[in-house]
């Protein structure tokens, strides 16, 4: 059986870059009252790099929660593939101080670890993420619901 | 004026941004080192209960979380005015030199490292922990997960969770650790010693033994005589998580030592109007500039400093290594900051053996982890070195512990000045008329801030959250002459 893991990246306090976690919050929610359910794991997760490699060893599928500074409009919902991302060496789904996490995945699947094969990264656009803060802008807010039923979607369907 | 920006820098968190001012003939005039700083975090605190502190300051930052978990219940302890029982604190220590073995052995491998294990000349794309692993063997890649695991898994038996431990409290720990757990963790811990060995090793073969290295190392170009600090035990030893802050001056005099509740007799903040980051410098000898020297109050903070502000480890193979340091590189103390590469892995030899130490200690077991707090909380200072500097907390409450100010020190602010420095000597030596800014030579730059492990941004995992790395060269009329991208 595939095992599934959706992890809500961010940090809880800082405005928007919270939202990862409240959109894992919210399918974990649509999950349980479910009629159809689905056999997941769903975590709320701060780091990146290693450490969240670390976190997808032993599943098949992972899809990432996250905000995203793309310019498009605030609250859009994106998905993409992880392998479609830019690989930069810093940042974000880089930790601070390692590395990317396709460069930890590639660390990870050299040294025998499993991982999944897919990763997934739904994001959310965000406004503010520098000031902290434990509310999501409103409009930002207001993605929450669609942003989980993108990542209830994609768990339904099938690789 | 011509002008170069590298922005951001590769492998740094925090969207870091230099720009390399030219002037007519091409040569460095000035250089600027920028930083968009999180907001708010201190107005933030303020209103609630100091006892959250330990919870929410570890959420400022996803690289050290467990150093301000450290510094916020140390400060708390100070606010309630009680001290924690022998086996809190050791606890504590012990979860701390865990989480060092894990950070430095990351910094090593992932950020510090290839540039010297896979040269400063390399392609960009092979500069990193893969690339590493590529040239070095597959074995250490396993080794560093390994490291990792071990570290994680202490920092989850005493701190209740991974990464953000959540278990200290005004006067000790929610919990102890059984015998069974006493265990595993001086099982992880003999481990440990020995990666740090062999990290070691490997270090003395791949930088050590090449003399192009060396004379990098040594070379004037990544040297700064500045004053050095560093946390310190009662005989002057080196220490993570207690004691008091020593000073040494550029000639290794030891200027003094300060408690944590002194702190602001010793360390002021000067403002550039460049930048909203404070510039942290000795009081007693007042700012004078971006310069060098026994006159200027600019310091450094980092694992070179904490080695510079000492008299030695307070273990014995890591003592070992602190004498071979200082004879290969010309006694004490040592200023050429790429040297903080070796003096990082020294450390990580002593978190590892001081990691079984504690856990042979007798107390640790002991049921008596927590003292209850029955003083009236009013203000408290909280000191630990973070492993990129030393990390001050001061908090001020009411008479319910309900925080009324809150004020903090983190560990690379302290090094914004000489990293600044830094910054611009490195670019005078590489860019100059008749030198091609190549990607190598500017990752020459890149090299002399990154020894100091700097983290400005915290935590912030927005997506993609990156641009290219660009450098944009403008003439004296400030239009632009060319422009150059790594990764596009």
């Amino acid at each position: 059986m595939t095992r599934a893991i959706v992890i809500g990246l961010g940090n809880p306090i800082l405005g928007d870059d919270g939202v990862g976690w409240r959109v894992a919050e919210e399918v974990k929610k649509q999950i349980a009252i479910s009629d159809q359910p689905l056999a997941i794991e769903v975590d709320c997760f701060s780091l990146g790099g290693l450490s969240l490699m670390e976190r997808l060893i032993g599943y098949d599928r992972a899809i990432i929660v996250d905000a995203v500074s793309t310019g498009r409009q605030i609250g859009a919902v994106s998905v993409a593939s992880l392998d479609d991302l830019p690989n930069f060496s810093s940042t974000h789904t880089t930790a601070a101080h390692d590395t990317s996490l396709q460069t930890a995945l590639g660390v990870g699947r050299k040294t025998g670890a499993h991982l999944p094969r897919t990763v997934t990264v739904v994001g959310v656009e965000a406004e503010r993420v520098y000031d902290f803060g434990e509310q999501l802008t409103p409009a930002v807010e207001a993605a929450v619901p669609q942003a989980a039923q993108r990542v209830i979607d994609l768990l339904r369907r099938k690789e | 004026m011509q002008r170069i920006t590298i922005d951001p820098i590769t492998r740094l968190e925090g969207h870091g941004k230099i720009e390399i001012f030219l002037n007519e003939e091409g040569d460095v005039a000035n250089t600027y080192f920028q930083i968009p700083e999180l907001r708010g975090f201190e107005r933030f605190c303020v209103g609630r209960p100091v006892e959250e502190m330990p919870l929410l300051t570890n959420r400022i930052c996803g690289v050290c979380p467990e150093a301000h978990h450290m510094a916020a219940a140390k400060a708390a302890d100070a606010v309630y005015h009680v001290d924690p029982p022998p086996t809190a604190k050791k606890l504590r220590e012990l979860l701390y030199s865990a989480f060092y073995v894990t950070d430095h052995t990351t910094h090593f491998y992932a950020l510090g490292g290839p540039d010297f294990v896979m040269g400063p000349d390399a392609p960009v794309a092979e500069r990193n922990i893969l690339g590493v692993i590529h040239k070095v063997g597959l074995e250490i890649g396993g080794k560093v997960i390994q490291c990792r695991k071990y570290g994680h898994t202490v920092v989850e038996m005493i701190g209740g969770r991974k990464v953000h431990p959540c278990t200290s409290i005004p006067g000790g720990l929610t919990k102890g650790i059984t015998e069974e757990q006493r265990l595993e963790i001086e099982k992880m811990g003999r481990w440990a010693i020995e990666f740090a060995q062999f990290s070691l090793k490997v270090f003395g073969d791949i930088v050590l033994g090449n003399k192009a290295y060396v004379d990098l190392i040594l070379g004037d170009i990544y040297t700064h005589r500045t004053y050095s600090m560093g946390l310190v035990d009662a005989d002057n030893r080196v220490n993570f998580y207690d004691g008091k802050v020593s000073v040494v001056d550029p000639e290794g005099k030891r200027m003094g030592t300060y408690a944590p509740n002194e702190y602001t007799d010793w360390i002021a903040e000067h403002v550039e109007p460049w930048t909203y980051l404070k510039f942290p410098y000795l009081k007693k000898i007042g700012w004078k500039g971006f310069v060098d020297g026994k006159d200027s109050g600019v310091y450094m903070a980092t694992p070179l400093s904490r080695l510079n502000a000492s008299d030695g480890m307070a273990t014995p193979l890591a003592q070992a290594e602190y004498e071979k340091f200082y004879s290969t590189l010309g006694g004490k103390p040592v200023h050429q900051r790429l040297a903080t590469h070796w003096a990082r892995l020294i450390e990580l030899l002593y978190a590892a053996e001081r990691w079984v130490e504690l856990a042979t200690d007798p107390e640790i077991t002991s049921p008596n982890f927590h003292t209850v707090p029955t003083e009236k909380p009013t203000e408290g200072v909280g000191i630990v070195e973070a492993p990129r500097g030393t990390l001050t907390h001061h908090y001020t409450t009411d008479e319910r512990g309900v925080l009324t100010k809150v004020n903090l020190i983190v560990g690379t602010t302290n090094n914004y000045a000489p990293i600044s420095m830094s910054i611009k000597k490195a670019a005078e030596s590489f860019i100059r008329k008749g030198v091609v800014v190549s990607e190598g030579a500017l990752n020459r730059v890149e090299m002399a801030f990154r020894a100091y492990d700097p983290c400005f941004g915290c935590a912030t995992h927005s997506l993609p959250g990156q641009m290219p790395l660009q450098i944009t060269i403008r003439d004296a009329e400030g239009k632009e002459v060319e422009v150059l991208r790594q990764y596009c």
